[in-house]
């Protein structure tokens, strides 16, 4: 569990999958922020010092791969997770640093998460 | 010096030099050794319009003969040296002039008469002294006519020969594109007696033509019909003709279908006499059309479980979730956490199965170490249920920490299919026996890992064996896709693996043995680099996912 809590944006247009993921990565320890859009998310980086994007793939408005490709543009250090009820991987989800089942389950979730944080972290302090 | 003249006849050997038209003048040879009686026939015929030539002897007689084309030779008996009855023999002699006809003259003579009667072949014919100039002119005229009519013949029986070699050449011709036919062309008697067996014939059924020929049509294809008529020869013979699918059996056992136009050919009389079918193999046309149906059900059905999977998976993640926070929520007591930590595990269940059997889930990571036994535990944890119920006896005999390089996933679903069919192959309980090991291919020296999975089921049988790894191939009928074991083999391929099967059959029962061989450094050529992996910091959006 990381010593300060690493904030995380929770980006998914269905309110309940929302609440209860952002519940699940909390009481994993992470700090969580809510939004319900691609649009809410892209206005949060620029008052929060978030340091990892988790996104539904399918969204109205701004789907996950477009809200990946933008933060890659307005912030390429910060890493963008793609969760996704699909089972088959998008052709554009290369856009994402990482592309999650969301039938992988909670533990497997969170554990890559802190995977792609530390990973993120050292890049940070390594360059 | 009669024999030079005769020797000149035989040597010559020419045809009917230019034949003139039928409508043209024809010659007319006179001899005589008198000059004037020569005049006389001259002045006597000349009305006939025909070509008049004169000859004072018999040699010089055979001279005209052999130039020119003579329909007539008008001639005295009584010459000198050679007579008249002598030039006829040798004219006779030759058997270009058997036809050309004789006219003598002579005196009334009994003997002459009956000398004149001889001559079987040809026309002959005679006038005595003194010639009446009507009675000549008739005979001539006639005789000339003769000529004309019999030159008219073989002008005609000419043509005729030639149209019935050019006939002949296109009768050939046609029997040579019967043989070369790529279809099966077939002709039978009323009875079924094959008359008639082509090349192509030949090629379809495997059965030779002197094989084919006299015996049964019905025995040797073993003809049925497919397309619920039953009744298609009834209907051949009430409508001449009959059009539609059939099944036949090849010399080598082969099952196929043929699209058939089969045909009456009458007798003179009216009464159907032989039958003529030409047969088109269309077996591996339906085939592919089959196939395609499947692929195009599968496709909708891929798309229908994507939608499913998507449908499902959303909620489903929630519940999850909501489980997860549930099962050790400081509220509950023990019984409710009970509860709770129970229907969590059926949710894993749950997002098994949809992961499983709702698309495939392709791996997004690049390739990693694969612990072999555990995925091959995961995968008979899947399929313990049948184990019991089928009453199955599991052997395992893992080599400890068995690793490869590759997809878990993808490999996952190998031995899910594998497993799959080996239980299957026992609905009556039997033995499942599982090796992995260590082994080195002999042949290129790379390391690796094998494993088999054997079991005592029904066996496959060497027909089967050949076309198990196609596409759309299934011994399931409509159970199975037919993809199984040609996916399988996709993906050992992919890993640089091989994947082979052993199996025997005996009265008593079967085994088969499926052996798949892992190289532990896995798909060396697949190894892109991930987005994960790309740790440069100049990652750019072209980079793809493994």
């Amino acid at each position: 569990m990381p010593e300060a809590k690493a904030l995380i944006l929770c980006v998914d247009d269905e309110p309940i999958p929302l609440t209860l993921r952002k519940s699940v990565l909390e009481k994993w320890g992470f700090a969580v922020l809510a939004v319900r859009s691609g649009a809410e998310a892209l206005a949060m980086i620029e008052r929060q010092p978030v340091d990892l994007v988790l996104t539904d793939l399918l969204m109205p408005g701004l789907s996950g791969t477009e809200l990946a490709r933008e933060m890659k543009r307005l912030r390429p250090n910060i890493p963008v997770v793609l969760l996704s009820g699909v089972n088959e991987i998008p052709e554009d989800a290369e856009a994402a640093d990482l592309f999650l089942s969301k039938v992988e389950g909670p533990v497997a979730m969170c554990n890559k998460i802190s995977e792609m944080l530390n990973r993120s972290r050292a890049k940070s302090v390594s360059g | 010096m009669a024999a030079p003249a005769l020797e000149k006849l035989r040597e010559h050997t020419g045809g009917y030099g230019n034949l003139t038209d039928a409508g043209e003048k024809v010659n007319i040879l006179m001899v005589d050794d008198q000059p004037a009686k020569l005049l006389s026939y001259e002045v006597i015929l000349a009305g006939l319009g025909e070509n008049l030539i004169k000859a004072t002897s018999a040699t010089e007689a055979l001279e005209h003969l052999l130039k020119k084309d003579i329909a007539i030779v008008l001639t005295d008996v009584s010459m000198p040296d050679i007579d008249g009855f002598d030039l006829a023999e040798m004219i006779r002699q030759h058997p270009r002039f058997q036809k050309t006809a004789i006219i003598f003259i002579s005196g009334v003579h009994l003997t002459d008469v009956d000398r004149v009667k001889g001559y079987r072949q040809g026309a002959v014919d005679y006038i005595t002294v003194p010639v009446i100039p009507e009675l000549l002119r008739a005979k001539v005229s006639v005789f000339a006519e003769l000529h004309r009519k019999r030159r008219q013949l073989e002008t005609l029986n000419r043509h005729l020969e030639q149209r019935v070699a050019e006939r002949t050449e296109e009768l050939r011709e046609r029997a040579d594109l019967l043989e070369l036919a790529t279809e099966a062309i077939i002709v039978r008697e009323l009875n079924g007696t094959i008359t008639f067996w082509n090349s192509g014939a030949e090629e379809l059924y495997g059965w030779r033509r002197h094989e084919a020929i006299g015996a049964n049509i019905a025995d040797l294809l073993r003809t049925r019909s497919i397309d619920g008529n039953a009744d298609w020869q009834a209907e051949l013979l009430a409508n001449g003709t009959w059009e539609g699918n059939l099944l036949h059996i090849t010399r080598d056992g082969r099952e196929i279908i043929v699209a058939s136009r089969q045909a009456v050919k009458a007798e003179n009389h009216g009464s159907p006499g032989t039958l003529l079918e030409i047969n088109r193999d269309i077996t591996s046309k339906l085939q592919t059309e089959e196939a395609l149906r499947k692929a195009e059900r599968l496709a909708a059905m891929g798309r229908v479980a994507g939608i499913i999977a998507h449908e499902i998976n959303n909620p489903l993640e929630a519940i999850i979730n909501a489980f997860y926070l549930l099962r050790d929520h400081p509220s509950l007591d023990a019984e409710a956490r009970k509860y709770a930590r129970l229907g969590e595990q059926e949710l894993v269940r749950i997002s098994h199965i949809v992961r499983q059997t709702l698309g495939f889930y392709r791996e997004s990571q690049q390739p990693t170490s694969v612990p072999i036994a555990e995925i091959l535990d995961s995968v008979l944890e899947l399929q313990s249920r049948h184990f019991q119920v089928n009453r199955i006896q599991l052997e395992k005999l893992y080599q400890a920490d068995c690793h490869v390089f590759g997809f878990p996933v993808e490999l996952k679903q190998v031995f899910l299919n594998l497993i799959g069919n080996a239980v299957q192959a026992m609905p009556d309980g039997g033995r499942l026996r599982m090796r992995v090991g260590e082994h080195t291919d002999p042949r290129t020296q790379v390391r690796g890992i094998a494993i088999s999975i054997c079991d005592t089921g029904a066996g496959i049988s060497p027909e089967v064996s050949k076309r198990l790894f196609e596409p759309f191939f299934s011994t399931k009928a409509a159970k199975g896709t037919g993809l199984g074991l040609w996916i399988s083999k996709g993906i050992v391929q992919k890993h640089e693996g091989t994947i082979h099967f052993r199996s025997v059959r005996t009265s008593s029962g079967g085994a088969t043995c499926f052996r798949v061989f892992l190289p532990e450094h896995g798909p060396a050529n697949l190894m892109k680099p991930s987005v994960i992996a790309s740790d440069s910091g100049t990652r750019s959006n072209g980079g793809k996912l493994a």
